[in-house]
């Protein structure tokens, strides 16, 4: 698995095939709209999911934290689907073994109520400034900082010869602002239509493409 | 003889109203009344609802219920297709049953069917019901039901043709296989149209085996009913289209039919067609306004039944209209069809003729309206179809799990089920003849423990299993859910159409309307409708002067030919070959097209194969023409993409239509390789078949109505969209999450067995295969595309395979930037 790396603000990131984006200067992972619970909250509610997909994020995200040992691990949004459910608990015992500091900023998903993270020592940010930074859930325009947000689930349609098309979920980059796609195994995406100025990198299976911009 | 009395009082009541029984209704009512079960093959409109509900009816008088107990709930059910079908079946019976001064009371349940009306149905159940097949399920869901159906004696299954080939079909089947139970003096009827396996259609309605299919008769109306096929030929070949699906240039050639006949019913295929028809009439010819009509299923149904009353009224000279027209009692003034473009099936258009003509004596007349050049040669074919009755089978489901799923959560949601008793059931229906022990056991631990063992984490809750055993649900939301859900037709989400001052207009479907932008024009029901907004389940609206619009697109199913028609079709191209054959109009008319076919290609005679490559804009083409239909294509241009790209790294896109089918790709497609290396070769056809990619890209496509028919997906609260979003998901994403983690799931594999089956049409496609072995490949390297290619090249549905790494391809493309 290949990442792909690129500069904000004179800020070097990789961008990882598994979705996450990971800031060098700070050691700071960074993922967005992991969507746990949804396995087990369609289970509880009748719908047959198989329950292994319940763990795949996690396998995801230990790889990844294994791969570049973050400081911090840092949600953006959309960390837990549903109210509390059987999947909380195996989220619990996840943290536990976590060796690395939790943040989340809250996002329209995050329904759980905050003092049941913070007793797991998650840190609940709304927003998060950091350096020329602005950590967000959903996209937000800043007159300075550059913009790290979530909740779109972008991703791209590609057109090319013969009459081939693909679709593929990407981070998508505009002037003062990086959409990361959705991490979570059980979501969709939203098509996004660039302009000109926008930078989109498409996400494979093995590796992160800049497929416009310079 | 009471029954020699019974049918002397029917008779009689025929004379008050100066009609005589046909023989065909005389001899149903004697074996009804011999006890018989059976199958009724009478077209629409033949008087088939007199032959059964006659018997049905007057036995119920003449041998009542002994006690109160034995004369409580329903005694008969009469299963249609279609809702719109139920009223005009009641107020037949309900004059014949006054007419004959029956203490009987008749009633329906559909989905159209009020609140209230249920809830007195609850009290008392009518004694004759008439209802589709999703609402007798709604009725096995409801507490007790086993009081109101253990006095029923008769089920008819009307159209069963129609119900057949479905998966409300299977729903039919399991109904019918509880029923049998309950019920002590059961006897089951179907009623269908000529289709080519009408005893395995009897055999499926009764049950395999069963004694009640020793028991029974076929009765065949037999009503010899002329038909005349004519085509509507452009006077100016040259004028005609090469491709196209629409019919339009054909209009001046429509005016003088419409204006000879009474009343004329033109048929389309699609409602985007029939509401691009309607508009285009009225604009060209506004001395027809008032005098045509629409009719299709999105439209709302007082519009609908108000037009179907119109034509018996014989108030309207014209309706444009679509397969929703295709079923449903007398329109007596009607004396013209048209049917425009292809009715890819020659059942269905044999149908369709025979909504014109109805007085006895009469000659249906059906006039096809080809689209583009070469649908001429299907019109050509299609008209000895008829001369021969070459009607196709209608393939019935074998071993859906999917509906099984929910009919047993139905009965969890109601009484409760114990598994031994249904097992015996659902064995002796056709669907289910073939299941395993094991594929029980895993259908019984889905609805349980959604299909796992319990572990840590599990809170799965559906199907609960009692302490004596009984399977049931006892949560209200996943009952109530369910009983929401019930049914096999699985349609996109539908929005409804409202004027923003108020007014229902009637359903469309989501994703054409999240194309538009507020300010938008399109055309629906007839009228030029301009977006105000859209908000929650509800687009408001309001009129527009503009004179252009969009036309949604509804995402019909897609037909495709029959082995037989296929034969037809081709056996007609190779005449048009053959210089000493008596060419029809058709073909003659055809001529300046062949001829120019000729002069760039071959017209193929029957022992060759054609194959013609050429090079566009758009990239390397490769033709290839088998004539064996739609699905047959798809499936053939899969496996050879497959195979062709396994020699070395490509990415085809592929189109395909009745006629034959197209890869491209920005490479060139080495034709002598294909033959070289025996790649239409019928060995290893499933593995290969399995392999290419295209054989999942199409069971994801099964998976929707698969996922949604056994409630893994869950479409929502009606018009309350907003309260389910946290149980909504993507069909897709099942089934990814089912290949990733459960690739032995039962549905899962179901999704596959299903495209191989009924899409793919395997065993066709082998046949096919070996045909093509014995026929000499011609391969044209032409200058620029062919007449006969042309309506494929341009078809814009694609599918896509391809062996290069993906980032290969990213590489090769471009994204969309904003305009």
């Amino acid at each position: 698995m290949t990442p792909t790396t690129a500069v904000f603000r004179e800020h070097t990131f990789e961008l990882h095939p598994y979705g996450a984006a990971f800031w060098k200067d700070r050691s700071m992972l960074l993922v967005a709209d992991v969507h746990l619970g949804k396995t087990a909250h369609f289970r509880k509610n009748g719908m047959a999911v198989p329950e292994q997909a319940m763990y795949k994020a996690y396998e995801k995200l230990d790889e990844l934290c294994a791969h570049y040992e973050p400081e911090t691990l840092c949600f953006l949004g959309d960390l837990f689907h549903s109210y509390i459910n059987n999947e909380w608990k195996l989220f619990q015992s996840w943290v536990r073994t976590a060796k690395t500091n939790l943040v989340l900023i809250t996002g329209n998903h995050d329904i759980i109520p905050e003092h049941k993270l913070e007793k797991l020592n998650i840190e609940i940010k709304d927003e998060w400034e950091l350096e020329e930074f602005l950590l967000t859930h959903e996209p937000t325009d800043h007159p300075e900082l550059f913009n790290l947000c979530g909740h779109i689930h972008p991703g791209i349609r590609l057109k090319g010869p013969a009459k081939q098309t693909l679709k593929l979920p990407c981070f998508f980059q505009k002037e003062h602002q990086l959409i990361l796609p959705a991490f979570g195994e059980f979501t969709g995406k939203y098509v996004m239509t660039p302009t000109k100025e926008d930078k989109v990198f498409a996400v494979t299976p093995e590796e992160v493409l800049l497929v416009s911009g310079e | 003889m009471k029954h020699q009395k019974i049918i002397v009082e029917a008779e009689n009541w025929f004379k008050q109203h100066g009609w005589k029984p046909f023989p065909f209704q005389k001899e149903t009512w004697n074996a009804w009344l011999n006890g018989k079960h059976g199958l009724l093959n009478a077209p629409t409109g033949s008087g088939k609802t007199f032959a059964l509900w006659v018997p049905i009816a007057l036995s119920l008088k003449h041998y009542p219920g002994k006690t109160r107990s034995e004369n409580t709930g329903v005694k008969a059910i009469w299963i249609t297709p279609l809702r719109a079908l139920s009223l005009e079946i009641a107020q037949a019976t309900r004059e014949f049953a006054q007419g004959l001064e029956l203490d009987i009371e008749v009633g329906i349940r559909t989905g159209d069917t009020s609140q209230k009306e249920r809830a007195a149905q609850r009290r008392k159940m009518p004694d004759l019901l008439i209802t589709t097949p999703e609402s007798l399920h709604l009725l096995l869901s409801s507490k007790n039901y086993e009081k109101q159906f253990r006095n029923c004696r008769a089920i008819v299954a009307d159209e069963w043709h129609e119900l057949l080939g479905s998966k409300r079909g299977v729903q039919t089947e399991l109904a019918l296989s509880r029923l049998k139970t309950l019920c002590k003096d059961l006897r089951i009827w179907g009623i269908s149209a000529t289709i080519g396996n009408l005893e395995q259609a009897r055999e499926v309605l009764l049950g395999p085996g069963s004694t009640a299919l020793e028991n029974s008769v076929m009765i065949k109306a037999e009503l010899r009913k002329k038909i005349k096929v004519s085509s509507i030929i452009p006077e100016a070949m040259e004028k005609f289209p090469w491709r196209g699906h629409l019919g339009i240039h054909l209009l001046d050639e429509v005016i003088p039919i419409l204006k000879a006949s009474r009343s004329t019913l033109l048929f389309t295929n699609t409602r985007a067609q029939c509401e691009i028809w309607f508009q285009a009439i009225l604009s060209k010819y506004p001395e027809f306004a008032g005098e045509i009509a629409m009719h299709h299923g999105s439209i709302n149904k007082e519009t609908r039944l108000w037009v179907e009353q119109a034509i018996r009224n014989d108030s309207l000279k014209a309706v444009v209209c679509t397969s929703s027209l295709d079923l449903g009692v007398d329109f007596a003034p009607v004396e013209t069809i048209i049917q425009i473009g292809g009715p890819k099936g020659v059942a269905r258009f044999l149908q369709r003729a025979g909504r014109s003509g109805h007085q006895p004596g009469k000659e249906s007349k059906i006039w096809f309206l080809p689209t583009h050049a070469i649908e001429l040669i299907e019109a050509s074919a299609l008209k000895k179809a008829v001369k021969e009755k070459a009607v196709e089978d209608r393939t019935p489901y074998l071993l859906c799990f999917d509906v099984l799923i929910q009919y047993l959560t139905t009965l969890a949601v109601s009484d409760g089920f114990y598994p031994e008793e249904i097992y015996r059931e659902i064995r002796s229906t056709f669907c289910y003849q073939g299941i395993t022990e094991e594929e029980w056991q895993w259908v019984l631990n889905f609805i349980t423990m959604g299909s796992q063992s319990l572990r840590e984490y599990d809170e799965y809750r559906k199907v609960e299993v009692m302490e004596d055993g009984l399977f049931k649900v006892n949560n209200r939301g996943v009952a109530m859910r369910h009983r929401l859900s019930i049914g096999t037709i699985v349609s996109d989400a539908m929005l409804t159409v409202k004027y923003m001052k108020g007014g229902y207009l009637g359903q469309i479907e989501e994703w054409f309307i999240s194309k538009l932008q507020p300010g938008d024009v399109f055309t629906f029901a007839g009228r030029n409708l301009e977006l105000f907004r859209i908000k929650q389940m509800q687009v408001l609206v309001k009129r527009s002067k503009k004179k252009t619009a969009k036309v949604p697109s509804w995402m019909g199913g897609r037909m495709s030919f029959s082995s037989q028609m296929s034969d037809l079709l081709r056996s007609e191209l190779y005449l048009a070959n053959d210089p000493g054959s008596q060419l029809s109009p058709e073909l003659k008319a055809l001529a300046p097209v062949f001829e120019r076919q000729q002069r760039e290609s071959i017209v193929p005679g029957p022992g060759e194969f054609l194959i013609e490559t050429f090079k566009t804009r758009e990239g390397y083409h490769a033709i290839f023409y088998p004539f064996e239909g739609r699905f047959v294509h798809e499936a053939m241009a899969s496996l050879l993409a497959y195979r062709i790209s396994l020699l070395d790294p490509i990415s085809f896109s592929i189109a395909f239509n009745d006629y034959g089918f197209e890869l491209l790709s920005d490479q060139v497609i080495n034709i002598e390789q294909v033959i070289d290396n025996d790649l239409f070769s019928p060995s290893y056809l499933h593995s290969d078949l399995e392999k290419s990619l295209n054989a999942t890209e199409m069971a994801r496509r099964k998976f929707r109505d698969i996922g949604v028919i056994s409630g893994l997906v869950f479409q929502g609260y009606p018009d309350k969209q907003l309260k389910s979003k946290h149980l909504q998901s993507s069909s897709q994403l099942f089934f990814n999450v089912f290949r990733d983690f459960e690739q032995d799931n039962l549905l899962y594999l179901q999704a596959f067995r299903e495209t191989f089956e009924h899409s793919l049409e395997e065993g066709r496609l082998a046949q096919a295969l070996e045909r093509i072995r014995t026929q000499e490949v011609i391969w044209k390297n032409c200058e620029k595309p062919t007449p006969f290619s042309f309506p494929i090249i341009t078809d814009r549905l694609r599918e896509k395979l391809s062996s290069e790494k993906l980032s290969d391809r990213i590489r090769k493309m471009q994204i969309q930037f904003e305009k």
